[in-house]
């Protein structure tokens, strides 16, 4: 079972690296997608009964884009960590801290499903 | 210990890495901000399942599946993901169609009888339940 995870992520990891085709994807493939964890965290909702591969996959991606592939748009994680840097830059700071991530939670809508839920 | 489901949280290393490519070189991450952010993706997965599963449930299906995870971006007003997430599904769908090929090839190796494709096709139905291996066809039924 986990062998087949393992090897689920791999693939994943792999086809985004054969989509972008560069010599460099290799080396540019950040982080493998935590299918599994993202797994777990679909069947933590009681009221879903079955997800289809494919829906974790996006779930997953949407969460956490990984490294070199198609769409170099930026997906949650980015988007909330660039949304909050700019809070550490008006502090002047270089390091991101927690309070940042408090004040993009704020100020941006659509995080708004996120407050109150981080403590 | 029982989790709470907002504390599966996803893997410090990915996280990390993916928040340090957003940002400019030279910037840190106080472990507070990381291991915020990294609640804040189990989150945003955990109200995309639900939104999603909204949708599946209008349709009356009992299997979530891509479609109804992008309408949920959509009405989460991640709009912008849409685009990018439709590539790389296709990407996922062509990668998934290579193994059942391969997986294919190898079965008529093995047992090297006509019941093994029909037997695949057959399985829609284990396809579905994502609780054991992952390996399974995916279900192409209601997109």
């Amino acid at each position: 079972m986990a062998a087949a995870a393992a090897a689920a992520e791999t693939a994943a990891v792999a086809a985004e690296d054969g989509g972008g085709a560069a010599p460099c994807a290799g080396a540019a493939r950040a982080a493998r997608l935590p299918l599994s964890r993202v797994k777990a965290l679909v069947k933590a909702d009681p009221d879903v009964s079955l997800a289809s591969q494919e829906a974790v996959f996006v779930l997953a991606r949407a969460a956490v884009r990984s490294g070199a592939g198609p769409g170099r748009a930026e997906l949650f994680v980015e988007t909330i960590a660039k949304d909050a840097f700019v809070y550490a830059q008006q502090g002047k700071r270089k390091t991101l801290q927690r309070k940042d991530l408090d004040n993009a939670i704020e100020a941006v809508d659509e995080f708004a499903f996120l407050e109150g839920t981080l403590d | 210990m029982a989790e709470r489901p907002e504390d599966l949280n996803l893997p410090n290393a990915v996280i990390t890495r993916i928040i340090k490519e957003a940002l400019p070189d030279g910037v840190n991450i106080s472990k507070e901000a990381r291991s915020a952010i990294s609640r804040a993706a189990s989150v945003f997965v955990l109200y995309a399942t639900s939104c999603a599963n909204n949708f599946a449930m209008k349709g009356k299906r009992k299997t979530l599946n891509a479609g109804d995870v992008l309408s949920a971006m959509e009405e989460m007003e991640f709009q912008r993901f849409i685009a990018p997430l439709k590539e790389s599904l296709e990407v996922y769908r062509r990668e998934q169609k290579g193994k059942k090929e391969a997986r294919k090839d190898k079965d008529k190796k093995a047992d090297s009888e006509e019941q093994d494709k029909s037997r695949e096709d057959d399985n829609d139905d284990d396809d579905e339940r994502m609780e054991e291996e992952e390996q399974n066809d995916e279900e192409e039924v209601d997109n």
